[in-house]
């Protein structure tokens, strides 16, 4: 431990600007995404409205989950008073802000609930219930929670509670970042417990509103822990591929190290177990029970691409990068670790295609056998890879204003020494 | 990083960028050896055999029923139709709940780098044990006919070579808890294994150095094999961690895989973890409080030990909370009738008072640890913990008796009184895990010396990395 | 000690320090003098100690990763193959072989129960432990390596080893305390009390399985141990026995009277029986008298029982009549079902037929049932085949329908009487649906309506030759599992 800290116990400051390399991206990546998601939702109208709708909102879900994971991680190593993440805490912080401009991009999914009757969620549309051959009691109670004003003032809710939270961590860690002052970290910490409850509280329910009440009579009580399960999944591979960027264009070469790198692997490991945990555990259930109100929700998920889909999700987003990251040398090879982390990335994207997609054709089984063909991936990709690229020269705009470590964080020498083994 | 001054004995606070010492006093390594070997060597105190005298009637009182239960069969329970699964089953739900704090502290929080579980892992994998050891009781003489429990191996039977039937909850239950306690002996004696070498060392009788001599292996301290020893560790770790999951992920299939409303809800695995994670720190903790002050080890066992357990108890204890509330909210708005009428007989039918105190005791009573004052004054420690482990208990019940004694068939519907026996076997099950408990204290190292020792020589180093 | 030592074989010498830091200090110098047979006894695990000493990474997590993956292989294959193919269960309609959800359990189980005995045993093993004879352990002063003492060895097998040369490096590092290393010359045997001890548990562990073993040979005429009443001693009464709760004493308890089973009111004797018992009467009056007492009991008869007492004398006499039959059946049967024969009453045949009767004789009647089937793979010895019902003797001319009733009412050789599960107009559809049955295998294409016949030949080509297609496999399989039989 000694022999690291002296050799950073001064770390100069120009290892914490970002790179004028990436700096510069910013108002392009911004551009070019805005441009690849209205293409991207411009060709999934090809499909029609609901088609490219859903595409939209699978980027959303995409992005909205690693914003949060980020935001969750934050929080999490406030609550635990984590000394091995500091340094690449900063990355998390950068992202988690990023729930400002999805708030933004949350906009377009209540246009359609206000001007387009049943665009996208089937309880929005008033035929739904007769084709289905739903009890009108039942619909009415339903209704009663899944309509236009309430979905919108819950969303309010929820994104006021995630802004608050990014927004006084963030403060509180840039400000940090000139004085040093250790009674900000007292109070982060301080407000961590409850923040973590909220957290858990709104993004379950978030979950339940803006993805599971797409089938709006199907329901999981475990569906918000699995969505929240591949948020901080995927979290953790955001901050290694863009520490690993970052060091690549020259900034905090000797602040991240193979430690750290180590200790996402771990994390990234241990969060692709539990990922698979919890979506065994719902399968399980639903398969064992077999009672068709439940049911219909997988059955859809297994007819025709979906179900290949399906068994993807098993083999590469569980058991390959599992079995990839299990050993001690992958873990210690920064590159490799990025190379997985990239990996699971897109196979979470698959994972939240799966959840939405599927409900794109309803009203009749086997409808929804494929996936929306080669224009329908086209536009899928476009779409989230606009959204990321928008967000990313957002993320890149904030972060030349600030710096990429919380180098005033009084755990800061503690995480440069960190050592695994 | 730097080592925050304690306030006497009080470690909880610590400054960002300090960290506060987990071992406290002007402690040496042999203190440490001192003060946990004297716990075993000294002649009991009176208090122990007190105690012992009265766990060991009860666990002789356990044995009678269990006879009894035998010769007269399943009857002496309060099982009745439709409340087949009655208090044995909930019995051994809460034995097994209590049985996953210790290895948690061992694997999980070892995954993590929490130091603070040096001190305390010991205590609490024994108690894991004896409480799988309680919790296998129940399922083995619950059908009346224990010694026909071998049905349940994958032999083909006799007659018409079939085999067991793989494809049964009940039958993942065997597998899952036998695997857990195993892998928790054998994770618990290995830990034990560098210890018992110092009590072998440190014995002065003949026949005490032999039979420690024999449990310890021969083992010498060799860097080499502390080398492996700690690499088998992590494994181990790395494995039991998962195992602790499955183990209450399964018995929470017993539940959920049915169509009963009120049990088949997808949460029940993750809900199941927490609420088993929740009462096992609650035993830890109802035992540990009176015993590191009775058995002097305040300064190995520290004050922040007992705030970092509360705080999981709070954390925990909401999460089961914040389940309660999404089953509710889904039966709500699933709009299936069964679900919703199971909930809300939960809460107002027949069984509304064993529902509150639930809630009472599981959701409101750990919320006190919000507060710094109650996390770390022990008898409101012992108080809380006390009120979480009846809550839990009542959870099982809760979930077990509502919702059968309320099944689709309203002509079936009954109310589930217990017997003398039902109590009689509760009661002795403490019996049971509290001589075993008291036991262990006697003949093994209740702290884990080799660990704190190492804990200790971080200190010492970070102590030194001030001076410069 | 060090006296000793000049008569003792000479493993080396070690040093004690009293702080990790000197202990890492000294290896660090024991390394970098060249030294390689080296190692540290420490309380607790050094951090650093490995790199300090120049010990190499161990090999140990190969063993549980193997260990692990085999447990998911033998626990999988175990379970598809005993509960999916050996003796597929159907559970709550789920699929044979893939109910991997359902495996999934018991599979992770078995890999972390076997990867964790790899990885603990894996360990001691690569250890060397147990060992408890250890050279190091003869230095009492050792004892404190347990405690808050660290020690530092070096063997004198080491190239470089000199005890001096050792001695004066150790002395360099600041140890307060040098020793040589000697033999351990304590007595290795076991001692003797100890064994004694282990002789005397085993020759009482024998004892049970002994006791149990001669139980299982010999022969008694007592009755059986009752240590647990278990149900030997149902409380409940069996049929002909007395019990005090009934001024009677009979614990059977005959019909409240004026009672009529449903259906049956009204019913002939013929339908009943099968036989016409006119012609009975006329040829064998004794037996058709008989027979008439058995069926007509008078109402307020305290005998009377509907279901009970016409079993078994009916069974005594188709007994008689089977006996008789190789002679030669005199027995006037109903030639034809009393029953009108209807499109409904062949479904309900079928239906019971599927029920009661395709267990054994099969749901094509060819008497090879899911019950014989399996007989024949256990090789049970006691079982005798059921019947083919296609065969020429079972024919309507040869086998009349009153005595096919009959045979289903009171059951044939093994065959019990299914008098007491089946309804009389039931059994009646299951012999009308028998020889519906037995007409499919015999029936020529004249019975089929002329514009059908086309597209009915055409099919039974088809379908002939795919059977001769799976006979031909099937007999090849059969071929090449006997050769291989025979082989092994």
């Amino acid at each position: 431990m000694s022999e690291h800290s002296t050799e950073a116990a001064n770390p100069s400051d120009s290892a914490f600007k970002l790179p004028a390399s990436l700096s510069k991206l910013a108002l392009p990546l911004c551009a070019c995404g805005l441009i690849l998601l209205l293409l991207g939702w411009g060709l999934g109208n090809y499909h029609g409205g609901r088609y490219a709708m859903s595409v939209y909102l699978t980027s959303f879900i995409y992005c909205l989950t690693i914003t949060l994971g980020c935001l969750y991680f934050v929080v999490i190593q406030h609550l635990c008073r984590a000394g091995w993440s500091v340094v690449v805490r900063r990355i998390a912080e950068l992202i988690m802000v990023m729930i400002v401009p999805l708030a933004i991009l949350f906009l377009p999914i209540m246009v359609t609930l206000w001007f387009g009757e049943g665009t996208l969620y089937h309880w929005d549309s008033s035929e739904y219930q007769a084709a289905n051959h739903i009890d009108a009691e039942v619909w009415e109670t339903k209704s009663r929670f899944l309509n236009a004003g309430w979905f919108f003032f819950r969303a309010v809710i929820y994104f006021s509670i995630w802004a608050g939270l990014a927004s006084f961590y963030f403060r509180g860690s840039v400000r940090q970042d000139e004085t040093g002052d250790k009674s900000i970290t007292d109070q982060m910490q301080y407000w961590s417990g409850p923040a973590a409850m909220l957290l858990a509280l709104s993004i379950s329910f978030a979950a339940f509103d803006w993805v599971m009440s797409l089938a709006p009579m199907w329901f999981s009580t475990m569906f918000g822990v699995y969505l929240f399960a591949g948020s901080m999944l995927s979290a953790h591979c955001m901050i290694t591929v863009v520490a690993f960027i970052l060091q690549k264009n020259g900034a905090m070469r000797d602040e991240v190290t193979v430690e750290h790198y180590h200790d996402l692997a771990k994390y990234i490991f241990g969060f692709l177990l539990f990922w698979i945990y919890i979506a065994f555990s719902q399968y399980m259930l639903i398969w064992y029970g077999n009672i068709p109100e439940e049911t219909e929700w997988i059955y859809r998920r297994q007819l025709g691409s979906f179900g290949v889909l399906g068994l993807i999700l098993i083999f590469f987003h569980w058991m390959l990068p599992f079995l990839g990251t299990m050993s001690l040398y992958v873990r210690r090879r920064p590159t490799l670790v990025f190379g997985w982390a990239v990996y699971v990335l897109v196979l979470h994207y698959i994972d939240v295609f799966w959840l939405i997609m599927p409900e794109t054709h309803s009203g009749t089984p086997g409808a929804v056998a494929n996936a929306g063909g080669v224009i329908g991936v086209i536009a899928s990709v476009l779409c989230v890879l606009g959204m990321l690229g928008l967000l990313a020269g957002v993320v890149l705009r904030v972060a030349d204003q600030t710096k990429i470590a919380p180098a005033g964080d009084p755990r800061f020498r503690e995480s440069l020494a960190f050592e695994n083994i | 990083m730097s080592l925050a001054i304690p306030q006497g004995l009080d470690n909880t606070v610590e400054q960002p960028g300090e960290r506060a010492p987990l071992v406290l006093g002007d402690t040496t390594y042999h203190d440490i050896t001192e003060s946990v070997c004297r716990v075993a060597e000294r002649a009991p105190s009176k208090g122990w055999i007190i105690g012992f005298l009265i766990s060991f009637a009860l666990l002789q009182w356990l044995g009678l029923c269990i006879l009894y239960l035998f010769y007269e069969g399943v009857g002496v329970w309060g099982n009745r139709s439709p409340i087949f699964w009655g208090w044995p089953i909930v019995n051994f739900v809460f034995w097994v709940g209590i049985g996953h704090a210790g290895t948690l502290i061992s694997a999980i929080l070892f995954l993590f780098r929490q130091e603070w579980r040096t001190s305390i892992n010991r205590a609490a994998e024994a108690m894991t044990i004896f409480a799988v050891i309680c919790a296998a009781t129940f399922p083995g003489i619950h059908v009346g006919r224990a010694w026909l429990a071998f049905w349940l191996a994958p032999y083909p039977s006799l007659n018409l070579w079939m085999w067991p039937q793989f494809r049964s909850p009940l039958l993942w239950d065997v597998f899952a808890v036998s695997t857990y306690g195993t892998v928790s002996l054998l994770f618990w004696y290995m830990g034990m294994v560098p210890d018992l070498a110092t009590f072998r060392d440190r014995s002065k009788n003949k026949y005490r150095r032999m039979a420690y001599g024999l449990l310890s292996l021969g083992w010498s301290g060799s860097s080499r094999h502390w080398m492996r020893y700690e690499k088998a560790y992590a494994i181990l770790a790395a494995l039991a961690a998962p195992l602790v999951l499955s183990v209450h992920t399964i018995v929470s299939f017993d539940f959920a895989v049915s169509q009963v409303p009120g049990w088949h809800t997808t949460i029940f695995p993750p809900y199941f973890v927490a609420g088993a994670i929740f009462s096992g720190f609650a035993m830890v903790l109802t035992l540990m409080v009176p015993a590191r002050s009775m058995l002097n080890l305040e300064k190995l066992i520290t004050i922040r030990h007992l705030d970092n357990m509360c705080k999981i108890i709070l954390a925990t204890g909401s999460i089961v909370g914040l389940a309660y509330s999404t089953e509710f909210f889904i039966a709500w708005y699933g709009q299936v009738d069964a679900e919703i009428f199971a909930f809300v007989n939960r809460a107002f039918g027949p069984y509304w008072w064993a529902y509150w105190i639930m809630v009472t005791c599981n959701v409101i009573s750990p919320q006190l640890f919000w507060f710094k004052k109650c996390r770390t004054t022990p008898w409101i420690i012992v108080v809380i913990s006390i009120f979480v482990n009846i809550g839990m208990w009542f959870e099982r019940f809760v979930i077990v008796c509502t919702s059968l004694s309320r099944d689709y068939l309203p002509s079936a519907w009954a109310y589930f009184t217990p017997t003398w026996v039902d109590w009689s076997m509760l009661i002795g099950s403490f019996g049971l895990f509290f001589t075993l408990f008291l036991l262990f204290c006697r003949l093994m190292p209740v702290i884990n010396m080799a660990e704190t020792k190492s804990t200790l020589a971080k200190q010492y180093h970070m102590a030194h990395n001030d001076e410069h | 000690m060090s006296d000793d030592s000049n008569e003792k074989k000479v493993h080396g010498l070690f040093a004690e320090y009293d702080s990790v830091d000197s202990l890492l200090a000294a290896c660090r110098r024991v390394r970098d003098a060249g030294y390689t047979k080296t190692d540290a006894f420490a309380p607790f695990a050094v951090h650093g100690i490995d790199t300090a000493l120049g010990i190499k990474p161990s090999k140990l997590p190969y063993i549980p990763l193997v260990a692990g993956l085999t447990g998911t292989g033998i626990a999988m294959l175990m379970q598809i193959w005993m509960n999916g193919i050996n003796y597929p269960y159907i559970i709550s309609g789920k699929p044979y072989v893939l109910s991997i959800p359902a495996f999934m359990p018991v599979a992770f189980e078995v890999t972390v129960l076997l990867a964790s005995f790899g990885a603990f045993f894996g360990m001691w093993a690569l250890n060397g432990l147990p060992r408890f004879s250890n050279p190091m352990f003869t230095d009492p002063r050792f004892d404190r390596a347990t405690d808050d003492r660290f020690f530092l060895f070096i063997d004198a097998k080491d190239q470089r080893f000199d005890a001096e040369g050792v001695r004066q490096l150790f002395a360099d590092t600041g140890s307060q305390y040098i020793n040589t290393v000697v033999e351990d010359d304590t007595p290795k045997q076991i001692p003797r009390f100890l064994l004694i001890v282990w002789a005397l548990l085993v020759g009482f562990s024998i004892i049970p399985a002994l006791i149990v073993a001669k139980m299982r040979v010999t022969n008694s005429d007592k009755p059986r141990f009752h240590i647990f009443m278990d149900m030997d001693f149902s409380p409940a009464r069996d049929a002909q026995q007395t019990t005090s709760l009934f001024a009677d004493n009979r614990a059977m308890r005959p019909d409240v009277p004026g009672t009529v089973a449903r259906g049956q009111l009204g019913d002939g004797l013929d339908y009943l029986t099968g036989i016409n018992v006119d012609e009975l009467s006329r040829m064998d009056s004794p037996r058709a008298e008989q027979l008439v007492r058995t069926f007509l009991k008078p109402q307020d008869d305290d005998e009377a029982d509907a279901a009970g007492p016409p079993a078994a004398p009916s069974a005594e006499q188709a007994a008689s009549a089977d006996q008789t039959a190789s002679v030669m059946d005199t027995t006037p049967w109903l030639k034809e079902n009393p029953l009108e024969i209807t499109a409904d009453l062949l479904d309900k045949g079928q239906e019971q037929f599927n029920i009661y009767c395709a267990v054994c004789h099969g749901r094509n009647g060819k008497g090879n049932g899911l019950v014989n089937q399996r007989a024949q793979q256990i090789l049970a010895q006691q079982w005798i085949p059921p019947a083919s019902l296609h065969q020429d003797i079972l024919q309507q001319d040869k086998y009349p329908d009153g005595k096919l009733f009959s045979t289903i009412s009171n059951g044939i050789r093994k065959m019990p009487g299914y008098s007491g599960q089946i309804k009389t107009r039931d059994r009646w559809a299951i012999v009308a649906y028998v020889r519906a049955l037995q007409q499919s295998r015999r029936a020529s294409i004249d019975l089929i309506p002329a514009d059908k016949r086309e597209e009915i030949t055409q099919l039974k080509t088809e379908i002939d030759k795919k059977l001769a297609e799976q006979a031909e496999a099937e007999r090849k399989k059969q071929e090449e599992g006997e050769q291989q039989a025979a082989k092994s």
